[in-house]
């Protein structure tokens, strides 16, 4: 029986594990792997295309994935390369994710069931749905969720146009096949076009055949300049690393400056006519050909670059939190049979996960060079992790499977809550000169974070103790005592962290703004948890609260972490609101109400208990009760 | 006596007061979206009671426009859990080392609640814009007004006489420090529109000389604003007296700045030239700024970094000192910080916010305090646990 469960449990994990290796592999004529790990300046950074590929597809479609129209199921990477190579293909991809069709009003649009649209979906409404953008509130922060959906498709269609105009200019195929001949003909034509040009400013004869093919070219590359989003043409070497990078469009009008061509350009060129017409080896060798040229002009960056396509294939919080999944009911199944094997086996799958977990952690900080917390994204990333290890060492202690169970929930909530997050774009960018580098900075900002997660396995904890407590019978004294003591030192923990963090905190905006105490809505929300958490000391110590009184107390706290860590965010003001979502507001009420909830069913009288726990102080209730009244009737008898 | 004491010295009341400093601090927050931090400071944190009332821009204000919460004020809290620290120590707590970490912690949070206090009254903040190869010797707070008269009589110096906004109430009458003149306001204006009258010069306005008859100046008064970005233009009229009565009434307002030509009070055979300004703090030492970077990541508008290269010249010249000042590095001089705060006018200028802090020390003291103390409170039980376990 041993043996076959805890080979049923490998098995599963293996499935896991799998799933996310075999995710890396893409199994095309194309060097497509390659491809992905081409350079791109984005925010401050070289990344590989793979990156923006993700993010890009992200922002459209909120999944990693393209479903093409016969069936096939595209990388973000393939998907990008059709997008800019075939055009005329990825027009019929359903990208653009549109919650709410009907909404729009758009005759002959909204399709039953269907939440995604193609570009040729949406191009004959582009008139209509140009129309509908002018008539939003301009504000971004007032729009309504109608607004909301038209901006970003709107935001979406130019993002698209503007990423497809990335690697070379866009036209029919008869543009597109020819791109090579296009440069060739266009520098060609730099010498001549300009000696006419002066002939004619000059009031001389002049070819105006030449003289119009030269302004029609620079005409075309100047609209690519300011169209085209992706800057992958880096400087020619030697290179500074703290130089812009050029657009293609950029990069082509430079050329009449009397700049050469950079051979990134005609490498892309080469790529796209190769792709286009399915010449695999030309493709590969010219992938690697700009491959060899980057890595010879940034030796230190390729290995980043490298790792960083690594690291996006892995998805190594997607990983982790499947197997959150997987702990979760491991250890509420440990509660109900063979608590010994399944508590162990939740034990160690808690490591692993946690090890996956924190792999991501560092992968992230390795690949932006900054210190783990740099944006709401990664905050909700660390308070998983935080919980996640605070949750390995009760489980270590108590043996008991509430630890792994709670730990993994929260790691998956957190886990889900950053997934929301990142749908607005790149998670790894950089960040403001205020909030750059700074020892008190980054240390602050993870104490106080880490603090966050202690909050909520305290809570998670407490809502265990209550619903075990209210709703099934196997709740002992025992029981009750063991979970009130792990509440009480995570909360602890969480108390010393938060003070500990928001002092940080305070010195840090001594040293950046002259003042240790702004009164700022994140500094207060960081107050408030200490408070809160003094309150739980204060009431425990003093013997005011029994057990269920501080129970409700830590779920408090949950409520009052989930105000510091987002609500105070999106109130808009003060020096940290950098991280606004607004869609968050209601998640954060939900939230909010389902806590509430929580505390008022801990609060039912006694008698509702199920538990032997409840009964057992139902009775000493009673009791009381009893004792109370009698000396008074006995008075009154004895008179 | 004994129940008060027990009153005072209770953790009930810890609680209590924790829990309404929650709530304080709550809606310290909530209101920060309506009245800016400064306002929402001062009445939240710096006062002693405060009423929170239901937001015009919530919804369902028509229902809830009579919902007002009534709420200790940050004063009477922090005073309250003063009380409550210290006589519970005189009156419940045994010094002993079990103890050690819960006194280092209170005594830290007493010597923070102080140095609070301590910097409300008396730490002053104020801005100097520097011009690239320019200099400055004062630091403005925008915040503050003063009523000056300036002597510019003397061939090297001015001589400045302030009277802070403050003092200007209607129908005061008071004297200007060192002349013989008297001033005597006859309206002020927190915030006020100041424009030209679109009827041309003739305008009725209580003012009879200065700028305002001459160019057909007319102002309406507007609400104060507490929001941190703006700046509020202060005004008023103000009737300046002589030993034989009065000179005629000037519209000054901070508005009406260097941009004008100045508007000048005669008497006797001596002039000087009255403004409503900016506070203005002097300092024995100038500024100079050499040089002004603001550096962005390549390929982004994000700024990476700002940083001013300074020259401080003192009266005194052994105190000259050559600094760089940049994010999270301020230049601590003669008891005051200089922050790189912003910069203006395609990164020539380079903002400083100035600020004097005696007490800026003390917070330091005390989160050692409270660090250590905590850190020696849970040590303590997080070893008797682990033994407890290993038993």
């Amino acid at each position: 029986m041993k043996k076959l469960i805890y080979s049923l449990i490998l098995l599963l994990v293996a499935y896991i594990l799998w799933g996310g290796l075999r995710s890396a592999k893409i199994d095309s004529g194309f060097d497509v792997a390659s491809f992905a790990e081409l350079p791109v300046q984005v925010g401050g950074r070289i990344k590989p295309l793979d990156s923006v590929a993700r993010n890009t597809l992200l922002i459209l479609s909120a999944r990693q994935k393209v479903i093409t129209p016969e069936g096939a199921t595209l990388s973000p990477i393939e998907w990008f390369m059709d997008l800019t190579m075939r055009p005329e293909v990825a027009d019929t991809y359903r990208v653009f994710k549109i919650e709410f069709p009907d909404d729009l009003g758009l005759a002959g649009l909204a399709e039953k069931g269907q939440r995604y649209y193609s570009y040729n979906d949406l191009q004959p409404h582009f008139e209509e749905l140009r129309q509908l953008y002018s008539q939003i509130d301009p504000e971004p922060q007032k729009r309504s969720a109608y607004d909301k959906q038209i901006a970003d498709i709107n935001d979406g269609l130019m993002r698209y146009h503007r990423i497809m105009h990335s690697l070379h200019p866009v036209g029919g195929p008869d543009r597109l096949d020819r791109l090579v001949d296009e440069y060739q003909s266009y520098t060609a034509t730099i010498g001549p076009g300009l000696v006419e040009l002066r002939k004619q400013q000059a009031g001389e004869d002049y070819d105006a055949a030449l003289l119009n093919r030269f302004i029609a070219f620079g005409d075309d590359y100047l609209k690519l300049s300011q169209i085209a989003m992706l800057r992958v043409v880096p400087p020619p070497p030697p290179v500074d690393p703290m130089e812009d990078w050029k657009n293609i469009g950029l990069e082509l009008l430079d050329v009449m400056k009397g700049d050469p061509l950079s051979p990134y350009v005609t490498s892309y060129a080469a790529l796209t006519m190769a792709y286009r017409s399915g010449d695999m080896e030309t493709f590969n060798n010219e992938v690697s050909t700009l491959r060899q040229r980057f890595i010879g002009d940034f030796p230190s960056e390729i290995d980043r670059v490298h790792f960083e396509y690594v690291f996006n294939s892995l998805q190594p919080f997607y990983m982790s939190m499947q197997l959150y999944v997987l702990i979760f009911l491991i250890a509420c199944l440990s509660w109900l049979r063979w608590p010994k094997e399944l508590g162990r086996a939740a034990f160690w799958l808690l490591m692993l996960a946690f090890a996956v977990h924190t792999f991501g952690l560092l992968a992230r900080m390795y690949i932006q060079g900054r210190p783990p917390i740099t944006n709401l994204y990664s905050s909700a990333v660390f308070v998983g992790w935080g919980a996640v290890l605070l949750g390995v060492f009760i489980e270590k202690f108590y043996k008991n499977g509430i630890g792994a169970a709670m730990a993994s929930l929260v790691g998956f909530s957190t886990l889900i809550v950053a997934h929301h997050l990142a749908m607005s774009g790149d998670t790894l960018e950089m960040m403001r000169a205020v909030l750059d580098s700074n020892f008190w900075l980054a240390t602050h900002v993870i104490i106080i974070t880490f603090g966050y997660s202690a909050m909520f396995l305290a809570g998670a904890l407490a809502i265990v103790f209550i619903m075990l407590g209210v709703f099934t019978r196997s709740f002992h004294k025992e029981t009750a005592r063991s979970l009130s003591g792990m509440v009480y030192g995570i909360t602890a923990f969480g108390v010393l962290f938060s003070l500990v963090g928001t002092i940080l905190g305070g010195i840090w905006a001594d040293q950046s703004w002259g003042r240790f105490w702004g009164w700022d809505p994140k500094e207060n929300g960081a107050l408030m948890i200490v408070v809160m958490g003094a309150i739980y000391l204060h009431a425990r110590w003093g013997g005011l609260f029994r057990e269920r009184g501080l129970m409700a107390l830590a779920i408090c706290g949950n409520i009052v972490t989930a105000w510091s860590w987002f609500g105070t965010n999106l109130l808009g003001v003060g020096l940290h609101s950098y991280g606004f979502t607004d869609s968050g507001f209601y998640w954060l009420v939900a939230f909010w109400l389902s806590q509430s909830v929580f505390i008022a069913t801990g609060l039912l009288p006694w008698r509702y208990w199920r538990s032997e726990f409840g009964q057992a102080n139902d009775r000493k209730e009673r009791k009381r009760i009893l004792i109370a009244s009698e000396p008074v009737e006995s008075t009154a008898q004895s008179r | 006596m004994r129940p008060l004491f027990q009153f005072f010295s209770s953790l009930k009341l810890t609680v209590v007061l924790l829990a309404f400093s929650m709530a304080l601090i709550f809606f310290g927050t909530l209101d920060q979206v309506h009245y800016g931090i400064w306002e929402t400071q001062k009445r939240y944190f710096e006062s002693f009671l405060v009423v929170w009332a239901y937001p015009e821009q919530w919804v369902g204000y028509d229902f809830l426009f009579w919902l007002h919460l009534p709420m200790p004020g940050g004063y009477l809290l922090g005073g309250l859990l003063f009380v409550n620290l210290v006589t519970a120590h005189i009156t419940r707590f045994k010094l002993s080392w079990k103890k050690s970490g819960i006194f280092l912690v209170h005594f830290g949070l007493i010597l923070l609640l102080v140095s609070e206090l301590l910097t409300d009254l008396v730490s002053v903040e104020s801005q100097m814009p520097v011009d690239e190869g320019g200099t400055s010797n004062y630091s403005t707070a925008f915040r503050d007004n003063e009523l000056v008269f300036i002597d510019r009589s003397h061939p090297d110096h001015d001589q400045v006489h302030a009277i802070p906004a403050s003092l200007l109430k209607p129908g005061k009458t008071i004297d200007v420090p060192d002349t013989p003149l008297q001033i005597r306001t006859l309206s002020y204006y927190a915030n006020a529109e100041v424009g030209r009258s679109t009827a041309g010069t003739n305008v009725e306005t209580p003012a009879t000389q200065g700028i305002a008859p001459r160019m057909g100046i007319v102002i309406s008064p507007k609400a104060e604003s507490f929001a941190d970005e703006d700046i509020n233009t202060a005004t008023a009229y103000v009737e300046v007296l002589g030993s034989e009565g009065s000179l005629g009434v000037w519209l000054v307002s901070n508005v009406i700045d260097e941009r004008f030509p100045p508007q000048i009070v005669q008497y006797g055979n001596q002039d000087w030239e009255m403004a409503l300004r900016f506070t203005r703090n002097y300092y024995p030492f100038e500024i100079e700024l050499i040089d002004f970077s603001h550096d962005k990541y390549p390929g982004t508008e994000i700024p990476h970094n700002f940083s001013s290269e300074v020259m401080v010249r003192h009266q005194d010249s052994t105190k000259n000192q050559k600094a760089l000042i940049y994010m999270n590095h301020p230049l601590r001089y003669e008891g005051l910080t200089f922050y790189q705060a912003s910069f203006a006018n395609q990164d020539t200028t380079s903002i400083f916010q100035v600020v004097r802090n005696p007490g800026w020390l003390l917070p330091y003291v005390s989160v050692l305090l409270m660090g250590l103390g905590m850190s020696v409170q849970f040590g303590m039980h997080f070893f008797k646990f682990l033994n407890k376990r290993r038993t």
